[in-house]
């Protein structure tokens, strides 16, 4: 059985063994394609999936036990269920919401299923990813 | 006429409690009263005999001059019978029915005026939520609704999304960029989040969050916390409801405290309001009262210089099948009343 490959940029910084993985979820693209592109200029995060529904971040949260899940509330099959089910199955990923919605009904429904942060899009780049380190921190 | 009949017809009127039976003399004061008038309009004896009858009708009709017309054809015709909306002594409403007699003396001259009065609120609340009409009213209310919803959720799931991957992409090239240009991006991406906000306030104004799913009360509270409080105000939130209103009454209450509370924020110069529901006649009494400026004007002459927020609210109430009214008097604030049926059907 071979060792599994490692990824190129561990290969380049091999003096920062503690990444921080990240998987989003959103189902647009738009959205995961930028927020990608944020957390993968900054050189402590590692983005290792986008997923673009509640099912598709299930799995692959299931399979890389990411540090951080960033989900977005309304996501098709519902950001609450994939935080509910990431937390039940990959107990060691922190989940973070990401939501175009700030009302408190939206935010109270993902607190209740463990998720840690809430940001509202339209926030700073910066802010998300000082939030994406805080979450990791917890 | 023998002594025992005007002593048994005096005991008829004085045991009478769901008719309004007084007089008024040829111009309109009032010079009797019995427990029936005292339990439909609120007033004592005492506090009512000598005062014009135009104090029952609504402001913008006695300005409309409908008292004095009613009593002109009562005095022509000989009787009047008329339906509408009275107010009683603390300034709600009720839907009456009312006959106005004239009475002649045997010389033919007139001597005054017998009214009689009923209140049918409730039931033609119950009657209007059953039939076509009412039910067209609520179908109407919820379409409305839904495509608030639709468009706000499209401005929400597709514009806003749009934007905000814009605006992230732009600060994430200012991060690239030589410096005379970074300026530039950091201030597009400021343009860029003004309009996001404009646009989340757009969408919140056309769907409150929580207006169709958290129950009327908890919605208004929610968006009291966001909008009032937003806005540096405190406010006190009252109920005393028997039940959860049907969807499309809780949606004209919700909507029309919207709209007053705009004008309390825009106008009044508050620095507290207060709004007070409460279940009665068949529907829901609300009051949105605050301590700002207040306002000497007639509402008649500022809905006819458009003040479009008043003649909606008016609208509303009026559809849904009851009344609205706006109270005011410079430096002691303002209060918006109004009351709208809450009658639940059984579905079809």
């Amino acid at each position: 059985m071979s060792e599994p490959r490692e990824r190129p940029e561990q290969l380049k910084r091999p003096e920062r063994p503690e990444r921080l993985t990240v998987l989003i979820g959103d189902d647009e693209p738009l959205i995961r394609e930028v927020l990608s592109e944020v957390l993968a200029a900054e050189p402590d995060l590692d983005v290792v999936a986008t997923a673009s529904d509640a099912d598709e971040a299930i799995q692959l949260a299931v399979r890389h036990t990411p540090v951080v899940a960033i989900l977005d509330v309304r996501m098709p099959g519902g950001g609450a269920w994939a935080a509910h089910e990431i937390r039940r199955l990959s107990p060691r990923t922190r989940v973070m919401a990401f939501s175009a919605y700030g009302d408190p009904g939206a935010v109270d429904e993902m607190r209740r299923v463990g998720v840690q942060e809430y940001l509202v899009k339209g926030l700073p780049n910066t802010d998300i990813v000082a939030a994406v380190r805080r979450v990791a921190a917890v | 006429m023998p002594e025992y009949e005007h002593v048994d017809l005096n005991l008829l009127i004085q045991c009478v409690v769901d008719y309004a039976i007084f007089m008024l003399d040829p111009t309109g004061h009032v010079v009797s009263w019995n427990p029936g008038a005292q339990r439909i309009k609120g007033y004592r004896a005492e506090e009512i005999i000598g005062r014009h009858f135009s104090v029952f009708y609504p402001p913008q009709e006695v300005t409309a001059g409908k008292p004095d017309r009613e009593l002109a054809t009562a005095t022509v015709e000989g009787r009047l019978e008329d339906e509408g909306w009275r107010v009683r002594k603390d300034g709600t409403r009720f839907w009456a029915n009312v006959i106005i007699t004239a009475l002649y003396d045997e010389a033919g001259h007139l001597r005054g005026f017998g009214k009689v009065t009923r209140d049918m609120t409730e039931r033609r609340t119950v009657e209007r939520a059953l039939d076509e009409r009412g039910q067209l009213l609520a179908h109407l209310v919820q379409a409305q609704e839904m495509e608030r919803r639709r468009i706000a959720w499209d401005v929400h799931d597709d514009t806003i999304q749009s934007m905000v991957a814009v605006g992230m992409r732009l600060q994430l090239l200012a991060t690239k960029a030589p410096a005379e240009h970074a300026d530039a991006l950091l201030r597009l991406n400021e343009t860029v989040n003004a309009s996001i906000g404009r646009l989340r306030n757009l969408t919140f104004r056309l769907h409150p969050p929580g207006i169709d799913s958290d129950g009327m009360v908890q919605g208004l509270s929610s968006y009291l916390d966001q909008v009032v409080v937003g806005a540096g105000l405190t406010y006190e939130l009252t109920h005393d409801l028997d039940a959860e209103p049907p969807s499309e009454t809780a949606i004209t209450i919700f909507r029309i405290c919207q709209e007053a509370l705009t004008n309390v924020r825009k106008h009044a110069r508050a620095s507290a309001v207060k709004v007070s529901l409460t279940s009665a006649d068949q529907g829901v009494y609300v009051r949105v009262t605050d301590d700002g400026v207040g306002f000497a004007e007639q509402v008649d002459s500022q809905v006819k210089r458009g003040h479009f927020g008043l003649i909606e609210m008016r609208q509303r109430a009026e559809v849904a099948g009851g009344w609205w009214n706006i109270r005011s008097e410079p430096g002691s604030g303002a209060s918006v009343e109004f009351w709208v049926p809450a009658v639940r059907r059984e579905a079809p």
